[in-house]
């Protein structure tokens, strides 16, 4: 394993630092852990106010901020050629050997993964989210989606229900699409030294205040569970539409050990159970999406999103929350999740994807044209025309006048790996 | 291609679990797929079995109110060709709206006199509106040239077919299950606006006010009465719905031959071919439920 040969990486998406999120973490994380395993990673994405053009972060991970503004929910306007020109100049300076996009909803990954195939990268895709398939803002999505993923090397999941929604929604054979799931820093997230008092029980909410995070079910839970436990205290964090109706409840209601409260209607990965499991907290949740296969039995309790569920599933936790020891909890997810092992299994699937063999245009039009009646010939007349507007970029500026950047080691970055873990955040700005 | 190790192959070898914690699971690559995969998946779980009798039967409401709307088309050709006189578009107001009042009656409880008042006063306020409103539509389009009236119109009306609501009645019937929808709303926006802008090609005020209270009568109160026959017996909606096509019929042929064609055609369409193309594709139908889902909330939000 040792003896693997070090790939080149772009990571490509709309979503990345200062911007804050699951994905963007996830990029983050993963690019660390494969720097960490000698990999070279770049990464590309749109530019951030004024934040634009090339930055360092830590370890030598060099980060692309295009100069292209973001039109519509952090995403850049989508003008299918546009992207060409300065995708082909970052991979030809960088020398990449492998395009890695992140999330559906991105339309710079699209577009980059479309250029990349073009001209005879491989690609892999990661997928974070789950979606419907009955309104239309779905059906759009999965179309686009089932676009990219038709010619796409190796696909990536965050977990098997994730895995089930890629493969329904994209109609790519399963054997192509690999489960891995996301990590969670356990470094940063450490229990509290002292214990809280017996007497009270804190309640913890954190989570954008939107329907689809399941604001309304607290709106429910909350009176219900005061009322039957008054030694319970909850403290809600975040901000969004529905704030309005927790103010308005809150006021009606009137009236260290600690855990905590996710009740998402709908998610494919949930990372804050992690942060919360890893703090030492006890988690409980909605049985919806990817929860139910992120942690064992003991460190969570499902509920169906139902108010009353919710409220039993809130009584059983305060009564085996004296059984719980934070330490031993933040131990267990030390070895239950981990970046470095979520990173070595990616190596194993960039390793696949590049020993895959070459195709030649027509082979991959081929590919195109299953994905519908009407699609297919569409799809194919995008990629006609991408690959010529791609030779004639060849001719007009060819690839020897493109500089190669030299690599730079950074000495000593494989030292004291736990230090570097604490320090991720600090080398931000 | 990789076989899907559900059995194990050796005594020691752990069996696949649906988790995500613990790291790649000893024995299995990371693109494993079990034989559980998918079988949460639920399909067509909402989707009703069509019958092609019923579909056709159904259908018979959208070919009447086609009809109504052809035979309204017709009223306000006449008018325009000065066949008809104020007169007698009085005349037909007025057995219209006796005509639709009687249905109503035939349908709903019997009305007590305060009630019977206040319908009485109210259509009274509504043809009073509408008489000192009329020299407004009068002048209305003057400056308008006829082919942007005929092409504006035209194009309402087929917006207003498109958008109608069959099933039910705009105006929010006595009794009745649901609230107008939005598009409904607009349909009949639609019907009104295209019935002002006839009105106002019309040579006297009079004329105006008759035929903007016919087109307001039949726009207004016929998908209402359609409704209560509906309700009463269906046997009777049948009745009607295909006395009136057969009426509809015999008058644009008295019209204009290619314009029988094409509401023939039309009828023919919608009755017959419709249902049939909508039952051959309903095959293909593939809804797809699974643990992915947006929960949906079992309660009301109470705002």
């Amino acid at each position: 394993m040792s003896k693997q040969e070090k790939h080149r990486i772009l990571m490509v998406s709309d979503f990345f630092y200062p911007n804050f999120g699951g994905v963007e973490n996830h990029i983050y994380y993963l690019s660390q852990c494969l720097i960490n395993l000698g990999h070279k990673v770049v990464v590309m994405t749109h530019a951030y106010q004024n934040r634009s053009g090339v930055r360092y972060m830590t370890g030598g991970l060099k980060v692309y901020y295009v100069p292209w503004k973001p039109f519509l929910m952090q995403n850049t306007l989508p003008t299918f050629y546009g992207t060409l020109p300065i995708v082909r100049t970052i991979l030809i300076r960088e020398k990449i050997s492998l395009v890695h996009g992140h999330q559906a909803f991105s339309t710079l990954c699209h577009e980059a993964l479309m250029h990349a195939r073009t001209m005879g990268y491989k690609v892999v895709f990661t997928d974070h989210s789950l979606y419907g398939f009955g309104d239309v803002g779905s059906i759009h999505m999965n179309k686009v989606l089932q676009f990219t993923l038709a010619d796409v090397t190796q696909a990536i999941c965050v977990s098997h229900t994730s895995k089930e929604n890629t493969v329904l929604r994209s109609g790519l054979p399963p054997e192509k699409v690999f489960v891995i799931p996301n990590a969670v820093d356990t470094a940063m997230f450490k229990p509290a030294p002292g214990r809280l008092s017996n007497r009270e029980i804190v309640i913890i909410v954190i989570s954008r205040l939107v329907y689809r995070k399941g604001a309304d079910l607290l709106v429910e839970v909350i009176p219900e569970v005061c009322r039957l436990h008054p030694n319970v205290r909850f403290i809600i964090g975040g901000d969004g539409p529905k704030r309005v109706r927790l103010e308005e409840m809150r006021e009606k209601t009137l009236s260290s050990r600690s855990s905590r409260y996710v009740g998402s209607l709908t998610e494919a990965f949930c990372i804050a159970i992690l942060e919360a499991a890893s703090c030492g907290l006890l988690t409980v949740s909605t049985r919806v999406g990817g929860v139910p296969e992120v942690l064992p039995d003991d460190m969570v309790v499902l509920a169906e999103p139902d108010p009353n569920d919710m409220v039993q599933a809130i009584t059983r936790a305060i009564h085996i929350l004296p059984r719980i020891d934070p330490q031993e909890m933040h131990t267990r997810m030390k070895t239950l999740y981990n970046w470095h092992d979520v990173a070595r299994r990616t190596e194993i699937v960039y390793d696949r994807a590049l020993r895959c063999s070459s195709q030649n245009l027509l082979e991959r039009l081929s590919r195109y044209l299953p994905c519908g009646a009407w699609a297919g010939k569409l799809f194919c007349l995008v990629m006609i025309i991408d690959f010529l507007f791609w030779r004639l970029l060849q001719l007009w500026q060819p690839d020897r006048n493109i500089e190669v950047v030299p690599d730079i080691h950074l000495t000593n970055h494989m030292q004291d790996k736990t230090a570097r873990d604490s320090n991720m955040y600090e080398h931000l700005r | 291609m990789e076989a899907s190790i559900g059995r194990r192959s050796s005594p020691t070898q752990p069996k696949w679990r649906k988790v995500a914690y613990g790291g790649m699971q000893p024995g299995f690559q990371d693109n494993h797929t079990d034989e559980s995969f998918l079988e949460d998946m639920i399909m067509n779980a909402s989707v009703v079995k069509r019958d092609l009798l019923k579909v056709m039967l159904d259908s018979v409401s959208i070919s009447q109110y086609v009809c109504i709307v052809a035979l309204v088309v017709l009223v306000w050709t006449y008018t325009l060709r000065s066949s008809f006189n104020e007169n007698s578009l009085m005349l037909l107001d007025i057995i219209l709206l006796g005509a639709g009042f009687f249905v109503f009656q035939l349908t709903a409880e019997m009305l007590s006199f305060d009630l019977l008042l206040s319908y009485v006063l109210k259509i009274f306020f509504f043809i009073t509106g509408v008489y000192f409103l009329s020299p407004i539509y009068h002048t209305l389009t003057r400056s308008i040239s006829s082919d942007s009236i005929w092409a504006l119109t035209a194009s309402l009306l087929v917006l207003h077919l498109f958008l109608h609501n069959y099933s039910g009645s705009t105006v929010k019937a006595p009794g009745a299950l649901e609230n107008p929808t939005f598009t409904s709303n607009i349909s009949l926006n639609a019907s009104i606006v295209a019935s002002l802008l006839i009105a106002s090609r019309l040579p006297s005020r009079l004329h105006v006010f008759a035929i903007v209270l016919f087109s307001l009568q039949v726009c207004l109160f016929a998908p209402l009465v359609s409704y209560c026959i509906k309700k009463c017996s269906f046997r009777l909606h049948l009745c009607f719905s295909f006395g009136l096509m057969a009426a509809t019929l015999f008058f644009v042929y008295r019209l204009h031959g290619l314009l029988f064609v094409l509401l023939s055609g039309i009828l023919v369409f919608v009755n017959l071919l419709g249902p049939y193309w909508l039952i051959r594709i309903q095959e293909y139908k593939f809804e797809i439920n699974g643990p992915w889902d947006e929960a949906k909330l079992c309660f009301n939000l109470t705002e």
